[in-house]
């Protein structure tokens, strides 16, 4: 394993023009922790643009810029359902990154959410895995607890762990160590079409309140305008449905475990409370009873359906502030009739918080992803670049690639991020992004448990798939679900 | 008549204890060291994997842990696939999804090839644009399919609304009863043409002579077909057949891109389902005892695909 000490460091004159470099700005290395007691998106605003970051001087403190040495990285990169916008800034920060670091060899590798996981347990079974990889925020602890992640926390590059959230801080700690850093965290919002709420006699500038309302309204919409409403998604093995589902079921009451509680144990398995099985029934109602949402939902992806909701075919969905970028982009390709249908959609685009349960419960996916190293023996060729690894890794967590990374869509994985002048201009660029900051106190980590990726990748959307096309009841659906979940963390 | 050389005479006084295969394997040792590297690499990656396989069939490999972890378990994987509810649902569903994929393949590729057999203007033509499903690649074809079949917007439901014929597009793959078949047409639609070759091939290997002959002896088309040309295609038939089986068998990519096995698992046939033990679940033990029936099954086929080669060698052999 390569290491640089950071007295032979200085002693080779690379620290002194760093250091000189961060004093000329505020370095991250000692910037105070955004305060979450104060978050609204009016907190969000007044602290934007408030501080600069130069992000090769302080990564320059965590390895040389003149550092050399070769880095194997896989990431969780953008896919079909991302704008171009987000493709423009991944393809930024490795040309920046190749410019800071000449002398580091990269040899990175994108893969989608849905391909990643299987692709790298894969590799890690042939010890042929890569040195740095960029996970889902599930992945974290299955891997660390089987030993595969070497300890890493935000100290290691320069950071503070108060520099990140709590929540996403929990998603890489497995027994107490700290084994990635969070690089991007986020929280969906509701989205509907406010020409379809007006023609279906709805209120288009008022979000429906609680899901019974989104079942509600979309009947209405399917009934009187012959459209699907609520655009539902339970396909199995994508990400998109437990990220669109858990809202649903932690509103109502529900969860797998007590993951929705201040401090969850994970010990009782919930998902055949009477809660959760209500949760369900709401599903069931919208697909089976009512036929307002898109048939196809049991093989579709929310990529699905960004293209209905962009030609005026779905009323409502839940999904990333992107959507809006990716509407923009949808309609740029768009041509003739069809342009303008679009750009009536979008005009017609408002953003909302998510409903709440029943009880005013309200609920969101705190999702995101992390960054890790992994332990030279589970890598090609049995070496791990630590230097080099910890140079992606700092400028990928670096308050400006943090928020840049995730400009669109998400939220800076790194607190300071919000700081940045670079999110005042995605204040000003992007819209809707209140509401997705809004959406961030209500945020609920997946179980941060190794059996977590089954869970929600295959027993929940199957759970879905089992009720909605009647091969189950609701209650047998849910109380075969929870069965496997049992069977599950009793090691079957 | 045999003939003995000096030399093999000489060889065989040398060796005096060896057995008549060893003799055979000394003489052939030229013709051994040419294929010796591709055995080597045969064993490298085919009978270690197959090797590991069963090894790992024998463990259980808990999904939390790392697979140097796993502990013997003797057959207990075995037991518990083949007392599994979810084992027979899915056996049912690969023999529906390999029977109704080869025999409707075979018999369409078979009557498109005795209909592009007769000369007529374009026949080139039509040839080259049947052969197009079997050339695209699988994977475009799922997706191109499954934008088809959309339940909400695909094309045929919009034609049949369109026609008045229905009221709501009618639901392919997201249905238990009508995924399957959906998946069926699709698969039929990119094999057939497979079949077509195979058959167009054989159908050139039967004497003109005897057609001739039968014709003159007043057989008409049908006592024709069946008398003559069906005999003669016997072997590249049952050839076609298992290709075709074999193939569908360890189909993969048209169910798991089209539905990954949904929905509610109506789609999962054998090979996707080792995929998502092994790689949504990580039961590498399971997934290997899985993995170890299907080899068996394959190489029971392959057995017969080998015999019918055979068969046909020899059948050349003795004309």
């Amino acid at each position: 394993m390569t290491r640089i000490k950071l007295g032979s460091a200085v002693l080779r004159g690379t620290v002194v023009p760093v250091l000189m470099a961060s004093l000329m700005s505020t370095s991250a290395l000692g910037a105070a922790p955004v305060d979450l007691s104060k978050w609204s998106p009016e907190y969000v605003r007044s602290i934007a643009g408030t501080q600069d970051f130069d992000t090769a001087a302080d990564c320059a403190k965590v390895t040389p810029l003149d550092y050399k040495g070769r880095l194997t990285f896989w990431y969780q990169g953008v896919f079909e359902g991302d704008p171009d916008l987000l493709r423009q800034y991944y393809k930024d920060f490795f040309e920046t990154f190749r410019k800071t670091y000449p002398n580091i060899q990269l040899e990175d590798q994108a893969l989608t959410y849905n391909d990643l996981l299987d692709k790298f347990r894969t590799a890690l079974l042939g010890n042929a895995a890569p040195m740095a990889v960029r996970l889902q925020i599930l992945g974290g602890t299955e891997f660390a607890s089987k030993g595969y992640l070497q300890p890493l926390k935000p100290e290691d590059v320069g950071y503070s762990t108060e520099d990140f959230w709590p929540g996403a801080m929990k998603a890489v700690t497995w027994d107490g160590v700290t084994y990635g850093i969070p690089t991007n965290n986020e929280t969906m919002a509701f989205i509907w079409n406010a020409d379809i709420f007006k023609r279906a006699g709805l209120d288009p500038d008022k979000a429906p309140a609680t899901w019974d309302d989104v079942i509600k309204y979309s009947k209405q919409i399917h009934d009187k305008l012959g459209i699907a409403g609520y655009g539902l998604v339970a396909r199995k093995n994508a990400g998109n449905t437990p990220y669109r589902f858990m809202p649903q079921l932690w509103a109502y009451g529900g969860g797998v475990f007590d993951e929705a509680t201040a401090n969850p144990t994970y010990e009782q398995v919930e998902l055949d409370s009477p809660q959760s099985k209500a949760a369900l029934q709401a599903s069931y109602d919208m697909y089976v009873r009512d036929k307002s949402v898109p048939v196809s939902a049991l093989t579709n992806q929310q990529a699905d359906n960004q293209p209905l909701f962009v030609a005026g075919q779905l009323g409502m969905m839940i999904s990333h502030p992107s959507d809006y970028n990716v509407m923009l982009d949808l309609q740029a390709k768009a041509t003739g009739a069809d342009k303008d249908k679009a750009q009536t959609v979008i005009d017609n685009m408002r953003y909302g918080l998510i409903p709440t349960g029943p009880d005013g419960k309200r609920a969101v996916v705190f999702g995101g992803s992390n960054i890790h190293i992994l332990k030279p023996e589970y890598v090609e060729g049995g070496k791990v670049d630590e230097p080099a690894a910890k140079a992606i890794i700092c400028m990928w967590t670096s308050p400006e690639w943090s928020l840049k990374m995730a400009y669109a869509g998400s939220n800076p994985g790194n607190l300071n991020g919000f700081k940045t002048k670079w999110m005042k201009e995605r204040l000003d660029n992007i819209k809707f992004l209140d509401v997705t900051t809004s959406m961030l106190p209500y945020g609920i980590p997946f179980p941060a448990l190794p059996q977590s990726p089954e869970i929600m990748n295959i027993i929940v959307p199957d759970m879905l798939q089992n009720a909605l096309t009647g091969a189950m009841t609701v209650d047998q659906a849910a109380d075969d679900a929870a069965q496997k979940v049992k069977d599950l963390m009793g090691g079957l | 008549m045999t003939i003995v050389t000096g030399k093999a005479e000489a060889r065989r006084r040398l060796q005096p204890g060896w057995s008549g295969a060893l003799r055979k394997i000394w003489e052939h040792r030229a013709d051994y060291a040419y294929v010796l590297p591709a055995i080597v690499v045969m064993l490298i990656v085919i009978a270690y994997p197959i090797y590991y396989t069963v090894e790992l069939s024998f463990f259980k490999t808990p999904p939390g842990l790392q697979l140097r972890d796993k502990s013997f378990i003797g057959f207990d994987n075995y037991t518990a696939i083949l007392t599994s509810q979810v084992f027979w649902k899915v056996t049912w569903n690969t023999l529906i999804w390999t029977l109704g994929s080869t025999l409707i393949s075979f018999v369409l590729g078979f009557a498109t090839a005795l209909a592009l057999h007769c000369d007529f203007i374009g026949r080139g033509v039509l040839r080259a644009i049947l052969i197009i499903p079997w050339v695209i690649s699988a994977v475009a074809a799922s997706y191109i399919w499954k934008w088809i079949y959309h339940s909400d917007f695909g094309i045929i439901g919009a034609v049949l609304v369109g026609l008045g014929l229905t009221d709501r597009p009618p639901n392919f793959i997201d249905n238990v009863s009508t995924v399957l078949p959906s998946l069926i047409v699709v698969n039929i639609w990119r094999e057939f043409p497979f079949a077509m070759i195979m058959m167009m091939a054989g159908l050139q290997t039967v004497p003109e002579q005897l057609l001739r002959a039968a014709e003159v002896d007043g057989a008409n088309a049908w006592q024709r077909f069946w008398h003559v040309t069906f005999p003669h295609l016997r072997n590249v038939s049952t050839v076609t057949i298992l290709l075709l089986a074999v193939a569908n068998f360890n189909s993969f990519i048209i169910p798991w891109i089209m539905t990954g096995g949904g929905p509610s698992n109506a789609s999962h046939i054998w090979i996707t389902h080792i995929y998502e033990l092994a790689f949504g679940r990580q039961r590498w033990g399971v997934a290997s005892a899985y993995s170890v029936l299907l080899f068996l099954i394959l190489m029971t086929l392959g057995y017969f695909y080998v015999r019918a080669l055979s068969g046909n060698e020899r059948k050349e052999g003795s004309a």
